[in-house]
């Protein structure tokens, strides 16, 4: 099983949660299995440029489709920009 | 009426009573918000997440969001941003960024994207402008007929519901291409409007100027030089009762992009844009704000606009002048007078 913690910014969109247990390969998997999936991917399946990925606290952004180890934890984070 | 009020950082909302909702959709960007049946939809963006429609039933206590937004992938294209929700009927419309038509009807739980605009045969001469290639107005006539217009790529006409579109610019400049001045395609249309009593009847400002069409787009008088202190501008508003009264807030210039004069100026035409007057009376003398494309409204009862600075001013068709409703709101994106409850 494989946790994912949302940032604060989506718990209203994947209706008032912020931690999900998924069964998952792979980062991409997990994080396709979200009701916030669509945020976080384009229609192309891209990973948004502002959306951070680390899995068990190490950056996977470029590593999304990495096996999972046995119970990894997977943090999204939204990037610091805007104003 | 009520009134919506997108922001930067989300929606606020006046009842019927003239009571302040909000925010909604806090870290959201509501570029335009819309009521229709007793549903309000917002098209809302995120740096972060994307371009989304959310809707809500029940005062904005609770949301749902649309269907993945998404082009087709012949298209080679991928949404940037939604800006607009057009209702007409049973079916609603959206307008986005990149110059992209999106259809819903089952009430706005999915979108299909409109091919005639993604395919059309113009669209290799259309550029985006400071504000991305957005597909800004969507305007359905009295008599069906069904407008859009993009930021640069000009306004265009479907007589057969969206399954073709054609260009409608003639005489409308285009000074920043400067090979052709007055191009088929390519205008940097800011807002377009149709009278809502007589459908032939188009008002639009652009990025060169204030124009009205008295035949369905097929030909455009220029307005800006009979006593506008600019050619530019972004938001429009009409009078329903009245096809010959329009408000436009006039800025200093595409460069300098702050309400001309240095003051929060309206000028209204009564009389089809033959002539302009201040009408400024309750508005700040001095002010150096802005009006974005979406952020000027009206209907029956009146005129509204929503500044960058985060003021909301109200004007009665039979006021004196105008009252600002708010003040100190996140820098206003869109207003549009519609239910809330």
């Amino acid at each position: 099983m494989v946790v994912v913690l949302l940032p604060s910014q989506l718990e209203n969109e994947a209706g008032g949660q912020r931690r999900f247990e998924v069964e998952a390969e792979t980062a991409r998997g997990a994080l396709h299995e979200l009701p916030v999936a669509d945020l976080l991917f384009d229609e192309r399946g891209v990973l948004r440029p502002l959306v951070r990925v680390y899995v068990d606290g190490e950056d996977a952004r470029d590593g999304l489709d990495e096996p999972l180890a046995a119970a990894a934890t997977i943090r999204l984070i939204a990037a610091i920009a805007g104003g | 009426m009520g009134l919506l009020i997108g922001t930067r950082k989300g929606l606020f909302a006046f009842d019927d009573q003239g009571a302040l909702h909000g925010p909604f959709l806090e870290g959201w960007g509501v570029y335009h918000a819309v009521s229709h049946d007793g549903v309000v939809y917002a098209a809302a963006n995120s740096p972060f997440f994307g371009a989304s429609v959310q809707r809500t039933t029940d005062g904005g206590e609770t949301w749902e969001r649309a269907e993945e937004l998404g082009l087709p992938e012949d298209s080679g294209l991928t949404l940037n941003a939604a800006w607009h929700v057009e209702p007409a009927g049973s079916r609603l419309w959206l307008g986005c960024d990149p110059g992209a038509l999106f259809s819903s009807d089952d009430g706005g739980v999915s979108w299909t994207a409109n091919e005639a605009v993604l395919t059309h045969p113009t669209r290799e001469r259309w550029q985006p402008g400071a504000g991305g290639m957005c597909l800004h107005s969507i305007q359905v006539a009295a008599d069906g007929t069904l407008y859009i217009a993009i930021s640069a790529a000009g306004a265009f006409r479907s007589d057969d519901g969206g399954e073709s579109f054609t260009p409608i610019n003639k005489d409308v400049a285009a000074d920043f291409m400067p090979d052709d001045p007055y191009p088929e395609v390519g205008q940097c249309v800011h807002k377009l409007l149709v009278h809502p009593e007589q459908p032939e009847r188009l008002w639009q400002q652009n990025h060169c100027g204030v124009y009205r069409s008295d035949d369905r787009g097929d030909n455009w008088v220029r307005l800006d030089k009979n006593g506008l202190p600019s050619d530019f501008g972004f938001g429009i508003a009409l009078d329903p009762a009245d096809p010959d009264a329009a408000w436009v807030i006039p800025e200093e210039s595409a460069a300098n992009r702050v309400t001309s004069g240095g003051r929060l100026g309206v000028y209204r035409t009564r009389d089809g844009g033959a002539s302009w007057e201040l009408d400024s009376e309750g508005l700040p003398d001095r002010a150096w704000t802005g009006v974005l494309r979406e952020a000027t409204s009206f209907d029956s009862y009146g005129v509204y606009f929503g500044t960058q600075s985060g003021s909301v001013f109200i004007r009665g068709h039979q006021a004196d002048g105008w009252e600002e409703a708010a003040s100190q709101l996140p820098p206003i994106l869109s207003v549009e007078s519609g239910s809330w409850s």
